[in-house]
């Protein structure tokens, strides 16, 4: 199998979204892929302060050349993969660049700040007006939406993993996933390639 | 996703850094290997407990750090290859063994220690870096500076240290041991091991008996001959090397992690022609010869490294030995202040260095872009609040702590100890704790201050401790306190597991690392039998919490006991369905009036708890609560209804 | 004197942590910070609140004295020695079951007693002597019940706490059996009626005692325990002037201290008390100087009127005229003091114009400073 070249090398992408949503098992199942198609791949975590609700974010670096550090320098991000808008626009403030890509899911995750109210939620429109103008392309992806359609909410990591194959934006096709998939959800195979598949579709649409 | 005993020789696997380094210690044959949970060191031994009956090795939860060393050590004096890891406070722990360890030197099987630093302190009490106690005890440290070094300088370490004979360390920090990257695998060893003591003596120890550290200062000079012997190994070690020009305006000495982020930094920076570096894996002893060699290669030298100046100091500390008229470059690094002194790095911070060395400017993104962006999304969202999780003991408990001090009235304090109750020195626990150290002190620094009552000292004492924590360092200061008659009340916070690290077993647990069903060394039994009162509550009673602990403080001479019994949430969550459902009645709800004042979102803190702002009541989030039911007892309305499920 | 109504952290740098505390239990049990335990009021929290009910109830904030005389009796407050009166007379119990357990003339539980089978209340909040001699306060629904409160306790009692832990919404009719400071507090409660609280209106009838000085809890009862075998006790007392002594009957006999031994333990707000009588209840009782057995009752309200007109034709009560040296007597005992108070409060706020939480009109007050 040959490796095909980068059409940046490293290609970094983020993945991000608040801790529950299990962003941290896309970063798995993409980083997998990619060192099965002979890349070298570093992913770094970052955990917010909170076991549940507190952001995560994932940095994933990938190279034909070289091992890079598990962090991405400022204003250096390639992709973004965002579980989360407001989590998205965070990381588009920290890494982001005109050339950026994002992919994401708009469906708002309300957090709470120290008095434990719920903090203010920004305008949901005006969010993702600000993140397309920010980016040099975005793929808005229901797929919260779509894993409740499914019968169960944490099937959106999978469209998302769909969603991100599917643009093209990785040097991954639906082949070289498959695999990992059947290897990562060894008891419900049929439901997540279901998932996988739908994302492939939504992002193409 | 691999497990990391897949037997796939030349394939590449996606692991975390912990994971490359159990991984070498497999592919080097070890036998054993002991530990106790350290955040970031505990993926070492937990995927070797995972897979170690399968492999045929030993491998366990020790009961703290010293125990699991010496443990280590026995095997290597039997003739098994043997591994101990810890985090950096878990090398404080055995310095001691550790500084006699080099004196006896180490058996026919090569012993490693892991020592997994923790820059910034991210989960950690302190920040403190394992590297200059290599120097400071005589022991040969290595570093890696990529996952497949992990793996490689792991597997390659056991060889070291038997060539030499003693034990040899290999130091790694958070940002390798939980990152994760390309891992190419090498081959699984299939031979049987056999223990024995050999009882006739080695002839590399050149005096005749066997582990002792007697004539010391003789073997001190032995230890550093072991020393000299690995300096000329590493000057030809594949793990140092070279990147750049042959003449650079600014050279990079590194290690580690701070390898990957120089690379990024230099490539950002587009500064390669300019920037060469210089890579050491093997960082004690110096490789001195190599590193001459290269200083050579500029007059400027930027060190980049996690926490400590070590190779800075060592490096200059070397330069001022060079012969008279040797060049003498210009350091950069920690001690100029163009690196920090504390707080962990990552690819920006040595990015700004450089630029500030070579004056170069650096312009990561369009500045329109960058103020448009930063703009927007700073402030969308504010910092949510660290605290316990939904459905917590300790919530409750430190909820009785705070309502019975306040009550007993006599400025009561709390001193405390090391796991996730450390949070209740924030207001996650009501601000309760007073102090915080190194595992074991609480109940040591409650031990001192029971005994100032000569000096008018009538503040209660309360030590809390966890379960793990309790078998690791409390049980000496207890006795302590018995034996020397000191007035303090224990208080032991058994939810049944090692939480902060990852919910290991311990003594209390009935459960071996390797998931066998052992003895339970209860701890009231162990207190009883050290003829101290001990009583044990349910936390979720709080009236009964709080009247016990009222009842143990007003009782004030010597040590008493009180444990709060109750399973970790998380733990329990993962068996269990929710006891209660629960909800809030918005008619009984009076929110921030007069009354109540938002008691249960503004003081209590549970997660599964939120304030709405528009209806000013509270409300339960459905998909964080636990049902424990607890917040339906602190309710002075009323309004927060449990039903049971 | 600064009169807006503040907030708990004020309360206790005000009050509570002055020596100005009664005790009363106005602030304690109507939110999770205030409670009482052991003789002290503990705040267990952090209120945030800018303005509280703890800090408008507390009989020693400010308090305008002509505004809340005007809410129960519909006068400016009265420059009689006793307060605003309708009678004054003495009276005491015809059932020998109730004489046998009272302090005196067994008055307040007659009343009570009465009260509960008309149907006028159906509970009332009073103390009774808990096992180590502790006064403890209970709802009695009862006059089984209210026969257990009989008899004296010289301890303070924070018995309106018992009133801020009934149910909100529960619709009790009431009757309170408080000192002067508590029954203060509840008519600051009629003016202003508590939110997130039950119903001031449940309170139907207050019953005031005579005081002249309550005992510290904590202190006292740590010298009760070290000098007397308390199981053994029945009863406590204070004989009035001459004796000057406190009596402790047990079964073995009676044993005595000096009153100035006792004096030690008595709570320093006391001498800035102006209210020997009670004088914000419907009945206010207390002993009769020189004639044992018998109550001294005075009647401020319509409802206290009725129910001792009740009392009286029931059989329930026999009663007399108060003899009017007894009365002569007591005026000079309740306006004796009022002085005090008002002299200590003086010296307290070192002005002769601020006198702390007692708002009096500059006419009476000058009166009483003279």
């Amino acid at each position: 199998m040959t490796t095909k070249q980068l059409v940046k090398d490293p290609l970094n992408l983020i993945i991000t979204g608040v801790g529950g949503q299990g962003n941290v098992m896309i970063s798995l199942v993409i980083g997998n892929a990619l060192v099965r198609g002979g890349y070298l791949v570093t992913i770094g975590e970052t955990y917010g302060a909170s076991q549940r609700g507190g952001p995560v974010m994932s940095h994933v670096r990938i190279s034909k050349e070289t091992q890079y550090s598990p962090f991405i320098p400022d204003g250096h991000a390639d992709i973004i993969l965002g579980m989360e808008p407001v989590e998205t626009l965070r990381m588009i403030g920290q890494f982001g660049n005109p050339d950026i890509v994002t992919i994401i899911n708009p469906r708002p995750i309300y957090s709470i700040d120290a008095t434990g109210s719920q903090a203010e939620y920004p305008d949901l429109d005006k969010l993702m007006e600000t993140i397309k103008e920010l980016s040099a392309k975005t793929w808005i992806v229901s797929a919260t939406e779509e894993a409740q359609k499914m019968g169960n909410p944490i099937f959106a990591n999978v469209v998302l993993i769909g969603a991100i194959v599917g643009s093209g934006v990785l040097p991954l096709d639906e082949k070289s996933l498959e695999p990992v998939l059947r290897e990562t959800f060894p008891k419900e195979v049929e439901a997540n390639m279901a998932a996988f598949h739908k994302g492939v579709e939504l992002v193409r649409q | 996703m691999a497990s990391i005993d897949i037997d796939a020789p030349g394939t590449s696997q996606l692991f975390i850094g912990n994971e490359a380094i159990a991984r070498g210690a497999l592919e080097a044959g070890i036998g054993f290997a002991a530990a106790y949970p350290g955040t970031p060191s505990s993926e070492i031994m937990g995927s070797l407990a995972s897979i170690a009956k399968k492999m045929g090795i030993y491998a366990e939860w020790s009961i703290n750090e010293k125990v699991a060393m010496e443990a280590a050590a026995g095997a290597s004096f039997a003739g098994i290859r043997a591994l101990a890891s810890m985090k950096q406070n878990g090398v404080n722990v055995i310095s001691d063994f550790l500084a006699n360890l080099v004196m006896t030197g180490i058996g026919k099987a090569g012993l490693v220690l892991v020592s997994c630093d923790d820059p910034s302190a991210i989960s950690s009490s302190n920040e403190q870096d394992t590297r200059p106690l290599a120097k400071w005890l005589d022991i040969p440290l290595v570093e890696p500076g990529s996952f497949q070094e992990a793996k490689d300088m792991t597997k390659w370490l056991f060889d070291l240290a038997e060539e030499i004979g003693t034990i040899c360390i290999l130091r790694s920090v958070t940002r390798i041991a939980h990152a994760r990257g390309n891992v190419k695998l090498g081959k699984l060893p299939k031979k049987e091991q056999k223990a024995y003591f050999d009882q006739i003596h080695d002839l590399r120890n050149l005096m005749p008996t066997k582990f002792m550290t007697v004539p010391s200062a003789l073997r001190h000079a032995f230890a550093h001959l072991k020393l000299d012997k690995a300096r000329e190994t590493f000057e030809s070690s594949p793990f140092n090397y070279y990147l750049g020009p042959d003449k650079a305006e600014l050279l990079i000495i590194t290690c580690g992690s701070c390898w990957l982020y120089s690379q990024d930094a230099v490539k950002a920076l587009k500064v390669e022609d300019k920037v060469g570096i210089l890579k050491l894996g093997t960082l004690w002893p110096l490789p001195e010869k190599l590193i001459e060699e290269h200083l050579n290669k500029s007059r400027n030298i930027l060190f980049v490294e996690e926490i400590d100046p070590f190779l800075e100091r060592s490096v200059m500390e070397m330069v001022a030995n060079l012969p008279e008229g040797s060049r003498r470059p210009t350091f950069y690094g920690k001690r100029s202040g163009h690196m920090n002194a504390y707080g962990e790095l990552n690819p920006d911070l040595v990015i700004k260095a450089i630029a500030s060395i070579l004056s170069v400017g650096y312009q990561p993104r369009d500045i329109e872009y960058a103020k448009k962006a930063e703009e927007t999304a700073k402030s969308y969202v504010p910092e949510r609040m660290m605290t316990f999780c939904a459905g917590c003991p300790h919530r409750a408990t430190f909820w009785a702590v705070k309502n019975a001090l306040k009550l007993d009235g006599r400025d009561g304090l709390v001193t405390g100890d090391i796991g996730c109750y450390a949070m209740a020195l924030g207001p996650a626990g009501f601000f309760q704790v007073r102090t915080m150290h190194c595992m074991g002190a609480g109940t040591g620094v409650a031990s001192g201050l029971g005994k100032l009552g000569q000096f008018g000292f009538d503040q209660p004492v309360l030590a809390v401790v966890g379960d793990s924590t309790f078998y690791h360092a409390t049980i000496p200061a207890l006795i302590n306190g018995i034996y020397n008659q000191s007035n303090f009340v224990l208080m032991i916070l058994d939810n049944n597991a090692t939480a902060m690290t990852g919910f290991q077993p311990h003594p209390g647990t009935g459960m071996t690392a390797m998931g066998e069903p052992t003895k339970v060394v209860s701890m009231e039994a162990l207190c009883r039998s050290l003829g101290v009162h001990v009583e044990i509550c349910d936390p979720f009673d709080l009236e009964n919490s709080t009247e016990t602990l009222l009842k143990m403080i007003a009782d004030g001479s010597g040590p008493r006991v009180v444990i709060m019994r109750r399973e970790c949430e998380l733990v329990r969550g993962r068996k269990e369905k929710p006891p209660y459902k629960v909800h809030i009645d918005p008619d009984k709800c009076i929110g921030e009036a007069c009354g109540c004042d938002s008691l249960c979102t503004r003081v209590f803190h549970c997660p599964g708890l939120i304030w709405d702002k528009k209806t000013g009541k509270s409300k339960i989030d459905e998909v964080i609560c636990t049902g424990c039911g607890v917040c339906a007892d602190i309710c002075p309305q009323g309004a927060i209804i449990k039903e049971a499920a | 004197m600064d009169t807006k109504t503040k907030d708990c952290k004020e309360l206790l740098t005000e009050v509570i942590d002055t020596g100005l505390c009664t005790l009363c239990g106005a602030c304690a049990g109507g939110c999770p910070y205030l409670v009482s335990y052991k003789g002290r009021i503990v705040l267990l929290d952090n209120c945030t609140l800018s303005e509280g009910q703890c800090y408008e109830y507390c009989p020693r904030t400010y308090t305008d004295m002509d505004a809340i005389s005007q809410q129960v009796f519909g006068v400016p407050y009265s420059e009689d020695e006793l307060g605003t009166t309708k009678e004054v007379l003495i009276a005491r119990s015809t059932d020998a079951q109730i004489t046998e357990r009272a302090q005196y003339g067994g008055a307040v539980t007659t009343l009570l007693s009465l009260a509960l089978a008309e149907g006028f209340i159906d509970s009332a909040i009073m103390t009774r002597t808990s096992d180590d001699k502790t006064p403890i306060a209970f709802l009695a629904q009862n006059a089984a019940e209210v026969l257990q409160g009989a008899g004296s306790n010289y301890m303070a009692c924070p018995v309106l706490q018992s009133y801020n832990h009934l149910p909100k919404d529960s619709n009790h009719s009431l009757a309170i059996v408080a000192m002067p400071c508590q029954a203060l507090a509840l008519t600051k409660m009629k003016k202003e009626p508590p939110q997130n609280r039950p119903s001031i209106d449940n309170v139907k009838l207050v019953i005031g005692l005579f005081c002249t000085w309550a005992l510290s809890p904590d202190g006292f009862h740590q010298f009760l325990r070290e000098n007397l075998d308390l199981p053994q006790v029945k009863k406590f007392d204070i004989p009035p002037p001459p004796a000057n002594r406190f009596d402790a009957y047990t079964s073995s006999g009676t044993i005595s201290f000096p009153l100035e031994q006792i004096r030690k333990f008595t709570m320093p707000t006391c001498a800035y008390c102006l209210d020997m009588t009670s004088e914000f209840s419907d009945i206010s009782v207390g002993s009769v100087e020189g004639i044992e057995g018998w109550n001294t009752v005075i009647i401020r309200t319509d409802v206290g009127a009725k129910l001792m007109e009740m009392a009286k034709a029931k059989g329930k009560l026999e009663t007399d005229n108060l003899p009017p040296q007894n009365l002569a007597h007591l005026k000079e005992a309740a306006l004796l003091k009022k002085k005090r108070a008002l002299k200590e409060i003086v010296k307290r706020s070192g002005d002769k114009n601020n006198l702390l939480y007692v708002g009096l009109s500059p006419n009476l007050a000058d009166k009483l400073l003279a």
